[in-house]
């Protein structure tokens, strides 16, 4: 995934859905935008361009995709830790997530996440969400100063 | 300690006094018997006067220990034994007239001291009654808190446990929420690729399989879904407020009616009575009432729906919703309100067969009960019954 733009950051641990995920995104050729990172420690990673990614270029994504259950990091921490950093907390975070748990919702909202989207079981309805949201964060809205540029 | 001991405790108390009655007049006997014989030694021995005195001594004793009854008798026997032994004429109970007034002093100075003797007795008795009874009661007491705070400490045990399985149930609960959706997630989605990809090489029957694995995979997701939702009603605490009903059901008649597709549906709604409630859960057992109704008249030229009340008790009203849809047989009623009970075919009727179970738990939640009528063809009427706001201060007081 190296190389790309990179203005999407998808942050997801299970491979099958890093798989519909991207194929969703493919129809609007956003797919090569998108940084795949495996849990919560390595998308924090990824953020502060430490680690495998001291290489990056600094820019923020213009929007991340966050899984909630994660190995390492959870995404509740992540998005904690993101939306009290100085530097991060203006990027917009998604949390995409398979639950429809109020509890998780609530603590995602008073953290400050952007939206909340429950994966839907229906593959049409999920391709739909997904298309829907890769199009409206990485090309309808203007992302904040410091973002990686189209 | 509760009345039969009580009243045990009282017999033996009886028992004992009928004892010590016999005891008292006894020791009142051998007083003056003593007296008597101390006296008659002294006037051998050529002691005079001294019978009186001892007499009296007698006599106060008696009345000191034995009570007002002995020393009455002590007076009686010490009397006539000091006339009959110590004044003139001896041996007979007949007195000089020179003996009469001091005789007469001595049984009045005898009966004086009795009484007296006899007044401070009984206070302190029943100073001592006073004293054990409080004695008992505040061991009473005692027990009884022992006993409070023995069920006490069972009641804070309890609500841990219980409390704990809430916890068990909750993150339960949870993991099937994220971890059960996304497997699922996944079989409907490579699923639907599959067929996207080879479509073309695949004949009919293999066609359908595809088919019939996604629609299983959306099915099993919205059973879950329903199941999540309904173990939240349980879970979730209820808010108590006046709820109107006239506007909790026209705003759910709204609601379904919006699906209704130009459907021609005679609606009939009664007023309605305010009643207490959350009014977010009580939405959710009209709603789905309503939504059944609707569901089950479909194959109606015209669908009629009446939602009606009827006062059970000043207190108690209960609501109905009556349809001319398909119905029910009777002899299933019990299963009406099962999870994922359902009395007709997934082809005839769509749904997971939680919606009516739903509103059993919130109805019971709510104190109320649920019964339903119906007959094949002829519609199915579901009654729920709820409390009614009674006075506008109970009203705004739980607001």
């Amino acid at each position: 995934m190296m190389g790309t733009l990179g203005r999407i950051l998808l942050v997801e641990d299970d491979p099958r859905d890093v798989e519909l995920t991207l194929t969703a995104l493919e129809d609007y050729k956003l797919a090569n935008e998108v940084v795949v990172t495996r849990d919560g420690q390595e998308a924090l990673d990824f953020l502060h361009c430490q680690g495998q990614f001291t290489a990056r270029p600094p820019e923020n994504p213009a929007v991340m995709l966050l899984d909630l259950k994660l190995p390492k990091v959870d995404g509740l921490e992540v998005l904690k830790r993101v939306k009290s950093d100085d530097r991060l907390k203006m990027i917009p975070i998604v949390v995409l997530t398979s639950s429809h748990e109020e509890q998780d919702m609530m603590r995602s909202y008073s953290f400050g996440v952007n939206a909340y989207v429950v994966k839907p079981v229906d593959f049409h309805e999920f391709v739909n969400a997904i298309k829907e949201l890769g199009v409206f964060w990485a090309v309808i809205n203007e992302p904040p100063p410091g973002s990686i540029k189209r | 300690m509760d009345l039969s001991t009580y009243r045990i405790t009282g017999d033996a108390v009886s028992v004992k006094l009928a004892r010590s009655e016999i005891i008292r007049y006894g020791a009142s006997i051998v007083c003056v018997a003593i007296a008597l014989g101390l006296a008659v030694g002294a006037v051998t021995y050529g002691i005079h006067d001294l019978e009186l005195p001892l007499f009296e001594i007698a006599i106060v004793l008696v009345a000191w220990f034995a009570g007002f009854g002995p020393s009455i008798v002590a007076v009686v026997l010490g009397s006539l034994c000091y006339t009959y032994f110590f004044t003139e004429p001896l041996y007979s109970f007949d007195i000089s007239h020179d003996d009469l007034p001091g005789f007469a002093i001595f049984i009045a100075w005898a009966i004086i001291v009795a009484s007296f003797v006899n007044v401070r007795r009984r206070v302190e008795a029943d100073l001592r009654v006073a004293r054990d009874h409080l004695q008992l009661e505040m061991e009473q007491r005692k027990r009884r808190d022992e006993d409070v705070r023995k069920l006490n400490r069972e009641l804070v045990m309890r609500a841990a446990e219980l409390n704990a399985s809430n916890k068990e149930l909750e993150s339960f609960a949870y993991s099937v929420s994220h971890d059960l959706r996304a497997p699922l997630r996944h079989v409907a989605g490579y699923s639907e690729l599959l067929q996207r990809h080879a479509s073309a090489s695949l004949d009919e029957k293999s066609r359908r399989y595809m088919q019939t694995i996604v629609e299983s995979a959306q099915r099993m997701g919205s059973l879950i879904d329903d199941l999540l939702s309904f173990s939240r009603i349980g879970r979730t605490e209820t808010k108590s407020a006046a709820v109107s009903l006239d506007q909790l059901v026209g705003d759910a008649v709204a609601e379904v009616g919006q699906d209704t597709g130009g459907r021609d549906i005679a609606w009939k709604i009664d007023a309605l009575p305010v009643c207490y409630g959350d009014r977010a859960m009580l939405k959710l057992v009209v709603v789905n009432l309503v939504s059944n109704a609707v569901k089950f008249t479909r194959a109606r030229q015209q669908a009629k729906i009446e939602i009606g009340c009827v006062d059970l008790s000043p207190d108690e009203v209960e609501i109905s919703v009556k349809d001319n849809g398909a119905g029910f047989d009777m002899q299933y009623v019990n299963k009406l309100f099962g999870v994922f009970q359902r009395l007709h075919r997934a082809e005839e009727f769509e749904g997971t067969g939680i919606g009516l179970a739903t509103v059993q738990r919130i109805v019971n939640r709510h104190g109320g009960k649920v019964r339903a009528e119906g007959e094949v063809d002829q519609g199915a009427t579901f009654y729920f019954t709820l409390s009614k706001a009674r006075s506008a201060a109970e009203r705004t007081a739980n607001l």
